[in-house]
């Protein structure tokens, strides 16, 4: 899976999906994807670190320095974002 | 084991040879050989080669973390606190940070990471070390307590509040306005050289800032303490296999009417034990660095089951093994009376027992009934 999607380009709504899907088996509880993830007491910053890992390795990207922010993980969409500008940034940049 | 494990246990076991005993007694390791392990590299292994790192994988360092642990817990303590502070640079800092910072890590210069008050430990609202904005400068005000390795330390790397969120500030321990204070007689790894810190006034280039700074409080800290789990789960690691060769070997020659000890029933019960305790822990430690080396988002609760599991362990192995030796280990210095104290605080940094359990427990009600 993770192969196919670092072939292919990767969309905003194959992105939310896979994320609204892992958040769902993680949490037991299906979540919306403007839904304050911290706020509503589903997630704890040990599972934020979980998601970092997890978008990391789903998409082949590093988030570093200042992206390592809770803002970023705070909804499905705001995942998406990050996941989205960091996929485009190592395309253009290579990615160190 | 790889050549490159055996060949970094071997030149550990060259500088480290006997010492451990008197460095525990004189509360302190020569400055000048953490400084060569700090160049060699095995202080922080993971740290990526592009940085002048040896760049080995969670396994790997894990290995070496249990063989120093096996022969002193203040030198592994050391380790953990070069390894967070180099992670938590890796993590946190810009390219230039990184560049930089990480260079200096793997070249002799040493390190600490400073998060615990003297009211804040794990309850991270009750931090009070800010961190303030002026200019292009930032300024330092705080306390923080027990920093291991902090007396030997170059650098601090230092959680504080900052503006709405939090950042970590690489701070020279020799900027105006650092007071460090060694802690004296602690329990156990009596020579990691942990300190009290006083942050007076410090004034320093906002390029200090790990990655501009302003990230959120949980996450830096959760980030950073992660990789300290792992090195504490396996330096405990190195503690249960101290204290099962210390016992097997004493069981072996001493004898108690006319057979060793080990042909005593009640000290076989001990010896078996011993060896529960290594594979048990050995094998939750590979666990966690497995998930670590594949990048599995399970590796955070996997680290705080192997810290957990492994501190527990060697706790009850140090208490064992010199239960086994009785007046033979019952001496400051000595392998098993070393261990029963430092892996006591085992049980307490990184998260006591009792913080893990929590963390345990909240993951515990997030697995589906078929999952567990």
């Amino acid at each position: 899976m993770t192969s196919e999607q670092t072939m292919t380009a990767i969309t905003a709504e194959a992105v939310e999906e896979a994320l609204l899907s892992f958040l769902a088996e993680r949490v037991k509880t299906a979540v919306e994807p403007d839904q304050d993830l911290f706020k509503s007491g589903l997630v704890s910053s040990m599972f934020a670190m979980q998601l970092v890992v997890h978008l990391e390795e789903q998409y082949d990207i590093a988030v570093i320095g200042p992206d390592l922010t809770l803002n970023n993980f705070r909804t499905v969409h705001a995942m998406t974002s990050l996941v989205l500008r960091l996929r485009n940034a190592s395309d253009t940049a290579g990615n160190v | 084991m790889s050549e490159e494990l055996a060949s970094e246990r071997a030149m550990i076991d060259e500088v480290v040879g006997d010492q451990p005993a008197s460095w525990d007694i004189a509360g302190e390791i020569p400055i000048g050989l953490l400084r060569k392990l700090g160049a060699d590299g095995v202080l922080c292994a993971q740290v990526p080669a592009a940085f002048g790192g040896l760049g080995r994988s969670s396994l790997h360092n894990g290995e070496l973390t249990a063989h120093v642990g096996s022969r002193c817990s203040s030198l592994r303590s050391i380790m953990t606190s070069q390894g967070m502070a180099a992670w938590t640079v890796q993590r946190f800092g810009d390219r230039d940070q990184r560049r930089q910072y990480l260079t200096e890590l793997t070249s002799g210069q040493l390190a600490a990471i400073a998060f615990s008050e003297p009211s804040a430990g794990s309850d991270l609202s009750a931090m009070r070390t800010e961190i303030g904005t002026d200019g292009d400068s930032v300024v330092l005000d705080g306390k923080k307590m027990w920093v291991t390795g902090a007396r030997y330390a170059d650098q601090l790397v230092v959680l504080g509040k900052h503006g709405d969120g939090a950042s970590f500030l690489v701070v020279p321990t020799s900027a105006p306005g650092v007071l460090v204070e060694t802690v004296a007689d602690p329990l156990g790894c009596r020579a990691a050289g942990h300190a009290h810190i006083r942050f007076d006034n410090v004034r320093l280039p906002a390029s200090c800032l790990l990655g501009g700074g302003g990230q959120g409080m949980q996450l830096l800290f959760t980030t950073a303490l992660c990789y300290g789990r792992f090195s504490v789960a396996w330096g405990c690691v190195g503690i249960v296999r101290a204290c099962l060769a210390a016992a097997t070997e004493h069981a072996r020659h001493r004898r108690q009417a006319g057979k060793p000890l080990a042909d005593h029933q009640l000290i076989a019960g001990h010896l078996a034990e011993l060896l529960v305790a290594e594979q048990v822990s050995t094998r939750v430690c590979e666990h966690a660095s497995r998930c670590w080396d594949s990048a599995s988002p399970d590796m955070v609760i996997a680290a705080v089951l192997a810290k957990h599991v492994s501190a527990g362990h060697a706790a009850r192995s140090g208490s064992i093994a010199v239960q086994v030796l009785a007046s033979a280990g019952a001496q400051d210095g000595h392998a098993v009376a070393r261990a029963y104290r430092d892996a006591k605080l085992m049980e307490i940094i990184e998260g006591s027992n009792e913080i893990c359990q929590l963390i345990l427990a909240q993951h515990a009600m997030t697995i589906p009934p078929d999952r567990s």
